[in-house]
C-alpha cells in the first residue's frame, strides 16, 4: 500500500487524466471493487475475511486516456491491475500488491458493426450480454456464450482465452478475436488490424489473447460475427460409462459432424446435474449434444450423431436433458444454502487433453483430489476434433476456515500435478490469474522462459497485474 | 432461525454472489462499477453484520444509490431480496440520524406541506378540475406528483372516468401518501401521514378508491396493512379499475404503435402487469409491442425511492436508456402508468417518441374521436 501523500498525489495526477468522478481513493470503493468471483475470494468473504485492496480505483473511456494512466503508473512505479467484468474464476483482479485498480467498465461501446465483413469493432468494457443482444437483433450472434456472459467483458474474455459452451462449433475467443487494440506498459497505443488469415510474421494477437493484464491493456477488439443459426435442435444419450460416452464423441468428430453443445457428465455430475429431472440409471452418464446450421444440415448431423451413440451402447433420451441443461444453464453458479454454508468451499479445474490421454488424466485427477477429503464431479466439455476438456468440479466443508483454505490448497496442488503428469494443460478457459500462479512454470515447462522474456521487455518495471500468470512474483 | 438471522445469511449468501445480477442493476448501468450493484450492498451490510467494517460515509451513499427497483430480485435464483434489505438498512441508518442530507428537504417538506416538492399544501388541487360531489363512485386518491407536477395526469384521469360514466370525488385534505419517506428509511414521519390519510379517506363515501400513482398505491395496499392502518374501501390502481370496467372503454384507434413501461411499483411490487395493457389494447386498438425488457424484467425508469433528489444526472441516464429501449420497438407511443415514470421518461424522450401516462392515453384518444 502506498502513503496517504503518494496516494493522494497520484490520485490528483488521475483525476487530470480521467475527471475526479472517475477516480476513487474511498476505502469502501476499494473493497467492493476488489474480487472477482474466485470462489476462494468467495469464500474468504462469506466468512469474514479482508481481502487485499487497491489503493486508487481508476475508471478510464478511451484508450488515450489509459496510456496516460500507465504513464503516471510507470512514473511512479505503482502496479496496475486491468479489471474487466470482474467475473473471472481466478483472483486475477484482486490488486495483491495495492496500487491502481484500471477499470474498463465506462468503454463500453460498440464502435462499428460491419455486416459485409461480419465483424463487430467494440470498446473493451462492452460486457458481453450487451454485445450480444446488439447483434442479435441484426440476425447475429457472436458465438461466445460463455455462462459468464452477463458479467464479464470483451477484454476480460480476450485477457483470459476464455471459452463458450459452444466453442466446438464456434471456436473460443482467440478464433474469435480478429482485431485488437492494446496500450502497453511504456504507454503505447499499438493496433493489430482485423484479417480473416496472414502470414506476416509470429499472430501478435495471440500474443495478448491470454496475457491476463501482465504485458498491457486490451482497449478494443473486433471479433467475428455469424448469422443466427435458423435451428437449434438438442439431444441427449446416456451411456453406461464414461470410457463409451468418450469414444463416442471421438467417432462424432471423426466423421466430420461438428456439434455446438457436446457435454459429457460422469455418473456423479449426472446424479448431482440431472437425476432430479429425469429417470436416470444409477451410474449412467449423459451426454448433452446440440447442433446449429442450416435446418437439412442439422437434421443429418443429429441422425449421424445418434446413430454413432447409439452403437456405442447409449440410450435415447430426447431433447429433454440437453434442452434443460441449456435453459437453465446459469442456474449452477448462483449462491445456495448448502454450497455457501460454515466453512464450504468449491471450485473447478477446467483442464483439457487430447483424447489419447483424457481418460487417465480424469481418473487420476479424480483419484488425487478425492484423497482430500473432497466431493468431485466432472464433465467432458468443449469438445473437440483432438480432444477436449474437462470440468473437475470438487466441494469440501471443513470445520474452520484455516482448514479449509488448506484442504482448499491441496486438492488443488494435488489435481494439477495429477494433471501435468498424465500430459493435460491445467486450464481450457478460465486462465491462470492467481490461483494457478504457482503452477504456471511447471506447465509450461522450458517455454516459460520465453514468457518471462517478453514479460521483461515489454514490462520491464514490471507494473502489470504483478503475481498472476506465474510473473513479476514478489518476496 | 429469527427474521433478523435470516436476512443475515441471505446477506451473505448474496455478498459473494458472482454477480449472477448485475447486469440488469440500473444503478450498476448508471456507474458501471461494482460499488453500487446488488452484490456491493450486500457486502457492506455483511462487513457490518460481522462487526469487521462499519457501515461509512460512502457505504451510506451506496445504500442509498439503490433504486429499490427490485429488478435484481428477478433474476436472483435463492429470491434474496435487496431492496427491502435496503430499506431496512436505511430505517436503521434515519434511526442513527445517517441518511444522506440531501434527502432532508424531501423530510421536512413532507413534515410541513405534506409533499415532498415544497409546494404549499392548500395549492394541492389548484390545477385539478373537479366538481365536488356528495356521493361519489370512486375516490381519486392524487398524489403528490400528479397533484403538482402531472395534473395532466389527474385531469385525464377524472376527466376519463366522468366520461366512462363514474362520480368522482377528491379528498378535501389528502396529504403526502408517505411512500418517499417510507422507501427512505424515514417510517415514522411516513406514518404521521398514514393515519390521517386513513382517517379521512375512511370518512368519505365512495365505493373504491383509485391510485393513479403506483407508489401511492402500494404504500395504500401494502404499508398501510403492514402498519396495522386500515383503509376500509377497497383500494385500486387506475389501470385495474378500467379493466376491470373494461366493457365502458370504448375501442378506439391510434395509429403508430405503443409500447408500454411497467413501474416498478405497480409491476414487480404490486404484480399488475395485464390491467394496463388491456386497457391500452382496448383504446389504442393495437397490440403493445412490447420492450425486450417488460413485465417483471422491466427496467427502473430511474425515478424511485429518492434517487433522483440525490443523483439527478444518473436518474437521467437511466431514464434515457428506458426510452431507448423504447424507441427499440419502433412505437410512436410510450405509454406509462405512473406520475414518477411519465415525468423522468418524457423529459428524456425528445421528439420521436411521446411519453403518455394511461389516463392521458385514453383522453388523447377520446379527444381525437
Ligand atoms: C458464473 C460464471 C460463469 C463462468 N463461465 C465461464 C465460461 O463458460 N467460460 C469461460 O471461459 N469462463 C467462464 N467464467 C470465468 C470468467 O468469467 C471468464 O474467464 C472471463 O473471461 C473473465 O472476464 P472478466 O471480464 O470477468 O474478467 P476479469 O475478472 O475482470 O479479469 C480477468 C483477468 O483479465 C485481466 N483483464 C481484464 N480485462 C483486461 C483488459 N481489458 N486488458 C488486460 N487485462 C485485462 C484482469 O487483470 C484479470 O487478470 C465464468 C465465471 C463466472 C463467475
Ligand atoms: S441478489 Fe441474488 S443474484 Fe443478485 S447478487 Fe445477490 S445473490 Fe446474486
Ligand atoms: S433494487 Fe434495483 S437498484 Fe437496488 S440493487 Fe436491486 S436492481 Fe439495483
Amino acid at each position: 500500500m502506498l502513503d496517504g501523500k503518494t496516494k493522494s498525489g497520484m490520485a490528483e495526477r488521475l483525476a487530470s487524466i480521467v475527471g475526479s468522478d472517475n477516480v476513487t481513493l474511498l476505502e469502501t470503493d476499494a473493497v467492493l471493487n476488489a474480487h472477482d468471483a474466485w470462489p476462494l475470494s468467495e469464500a474468504k468473504i462469506r466468512t469474514g475475511e479482508l481481502l487485499p485492496i487497491a489503493d486508487v480505483i481508476v475508471f478510464p473511456e478511451t484508450a488515450q486516456e489509459v496510456a496516460e494512466i500507465l504513464a503516471v503508473a510507470s512514473e511512479m512505479e505503482v502496479p496496475v491491475v486491468p479489471v474487466g467484468g470482474g467475473a473471472g474464476t481466478c483472483g486475477g483482479t484482486l490488486p495483491i500488491y495495492g496500487g491502481i485498480q484500471l477499470d474498463l467498465k465506462r468503454m463500453d461501446k460498440i464502435l462499428h458493426i460491419d455486416e459485409k465483413s461480419m465483424l463487430v469493432r467494440v470498446q473493451a468494457g462492452v460486457i458481453g450480454i450487451e454485445l450480444e443482444e446488439e447483434v442479435n437483433r441484426l440476425g447475429y450472434t457472436t458465438g461466445h456464450t460463455p455462462t459468464s456472459l452477463r458479467a464479464s467483458n470483451v477484454g476480460g474474455f480476450i485477457a483470459t482465452r476464455s471459452g463458450g459452451s459452444m466453442s466446438s462449433l464456434y471456436g473460443k475467443i482467440e478464433d474469435l478475436t480478429l482485431g485488437l487494440e492494446v496500450v502497453l506498459p511504456n504507454s503505447k497505443i499499438i493496433r493489430m488490424k482485423p484479417m480473416p488469415r496472414h502470414s506476416v510474421g509470429p499472430d501478435l494477437r495471440q500474443l495478448f489473447i491470454g496475457s491476463e493484464g501482465t504485458l498491457g491493456v486490451i482497449t478494443e477488439a473486433t471479433l467475428r460475427l455469424f448469422p443466427r443459426p435458423e435451428l437449434r435442435r438438442f439431444r441427449s444419450m446416456a451411456f453406461p460409462d464414461v470410457h463409451r460416452g468418450l469414444e463416442a464423441i471421438r467417432r462424432i468428430f471423426r466423421d466430420g459432424i461438428t456439434p455446438s453443445v457436446v457435454r459429457l457428465y460422469d455418473p456423479e455430475d449426472t446424479a448431482i446435474s440431472m437425476s432430479n429431472h429425469f429417470e436416470i440409471q444409477d451410474g449412467d452418464c449423459m451426454l448433452l449434444l446440440a447442433f446449429d446450421g442450416l435446418r437439412e444440415i442439422v437434421a443429418l448431423d443429429e441422425e449421424k450423431a445418434v446413430k454413432i451413440c447409439l452403437e456405442h451402447g447409449a440410450k435415447d433420451y430426447g431433447e429433454g436433458p440437453s434442452k434443460r441443461w441449456w435453459e437453465h444453464r446459469y442456474d449452477m453458479y448462483y449462491p445456495t444454502e448448502l454450497t455457501t454454508s460454515g466453512f464450504s468451499i468449491g471450485d473447478t479445474i477446467d483442464i483439457v487433453a487430447p483424447y489419447d490421454k483424457l481418460e487417465t488424466v480424469y481418473y487420476s485427477m479424480k483419484a488425487a483430489m478425492e484423497k482430500h477429503d473432497a466431493f468431485v464431479m466432472s464433465h467432458f466439455s468443449h469438445m473437440y476434433q483432438n480432444g477436449g476438456s474437462i470440468y473437475m468440479i470438487f466441494f469440501t466443508s471443513q470445520r474452520d476456515a484455516k482448514t479449509a483454505w488448506e484442504v482448499y490448497k491441496r486438492i488443488w496442488d494435488d489435481g494439477v500435478a495429477a494433471c501435468l503428469r498424465e500430459g493435460g494443460t491445467m486450464s481450457h478457459q478460465h486462465g491462470v490469474g492467481l490461483s494457478r500462479s504457482t503452477y504456471t512454470e511447471d506447465e509450461l515447462g522450458s517455454a516459460f522462459l520465453v514468457l518471462k522474456m517478453i514479460k521483461a521487455i515489454l514490462d520491464p518495471i514490471g507494473i502489470m497485474n504483478p503475481g498472476k500468470l506465474g510473473l513479476g512474483v514478489k518476496e | 432461525m429469527t427474521d433478523s438471522e435470516k436476512t443475515a445469511q441471505q446477506v451473505r449468501m448474496c455478498a459473494a454472489c458472482p454477480k449472477m445480477c448485475r447486469h440488469v442493476c440500473p444503478t450498476f448501468f448508471a456507474w458501471r462499477s461494482d460499488s453500487p450493484t446488488p452484490h456491493g450492498r450486500a457486502l457492506l451490510l455483511h462487513h457490518d453484520n460481522l462487526g469487521l467494517r462499519q457501515l461509512d460515509e460512502r457505504a451510506v451513499e451506496v445504500i442509498y444509490q439503490c433504486l429499490e427497483c427490485s429488478h435484481c430480485l428477478t433474476w436472483c435464483l435463492p429470491e434474496i431480496d435487496i431492496a427491502t434489505i435496503v430499506e431496512d438498512a436505511r430505517r436503521i441508518l434515519v434511526s442513527q440520524d445517517r441518511f444522506p442530507k440531501g434527502l432532508e428537504t424531501i423530510r421536512s417538506s413532507v413534515l410541513s406541506n405534506h409533499n415532498p416538492f415544497c409546494e404549499p399544501h392548500e395549492k394541492r388541487v389548484a390545477k385539478i378540475r373537479f366538481k365536488k360531489t356528495k356521493s361519489a363512485d370512486v375516490i381519486y386518491f392524487t398524489g403528490c406528483t400528479a397533484a403538482y407536477r402531472e395534473h395532466g395526469i389527474a385531469n385525464a384521469s377524472i376527466e376519463a372516468l366522468k366520461e366512462f360514466g363514474f362520480n368522482v370525488s377528491i379528498p378535501d385534505d389528502e396529504w403526502c401518501c408517505g411512500s418517499p419517506l417510507l422507501r427512505t428509511g424515514f417510517t415514522s414521519e411516513a406514518l404521521e401521514q398514514a393515519r390521517h390519510n386513513v382517517e379521512i379517506l375512511n370518512e368519505m363515501s365512495g365505493e373504491t378508491i383509485l391510485t393513479t400513482c403506483p407508489g401511492c398505491y402500494r404504500v395504500l395496499t401494502q404499508d398501510y396493512p403492514v402498519n396495522d392502518l386500515r383503509i376500509e374501501k377497497p383500494v385500486m390502481h387506475l389501470s385495474q379499475f378500467l379493466a376491470k370496467h373494461i366493457d365502458k372503454v370504448p375501442k378506439g384507434n391510434l395509429a403508430g404503435g405503443v409500447t408500454f413501461h411497467d413501474p416498478c411499483h405497480l409491476g414487480r411490487h404490486c404484480g399488475v402487469y395485464e390491467e394496463p395493457r388491456l386497457v391500452i389494447e382496448r383504446i389504442t386498438g393495437e397490440s403493445v409491442k412490447e420492450m425486450e425488457r417488460s413485465r417483471d424484467n422491466a427496467m427502473c425508469c430511474g425515478n424511485g425511492a429518492g434517487f433522483r433528489t440525490l443523483f439527478s444526472s444518473q436518474a437521467k441516464k437511466i431514464g434515457g436508456e428506458r426510452v431507448r429501449q423504447a424507441a427499440l420497438t419502433g412505437s410512436r407511443y410510450l405509454i406509462t402508468a405512473c406520475p414518477f415514470c411519465r415525468n423522468l421518461l418524457a423529459s428524456e424522450a425528445g421528439e420521436t417518441l411521446e411519453v403518455l401516462d394511461l389516463p392521458e392515453l385514453v383522453m388523447t384518444v377520446l379527444r381525437k374521436r
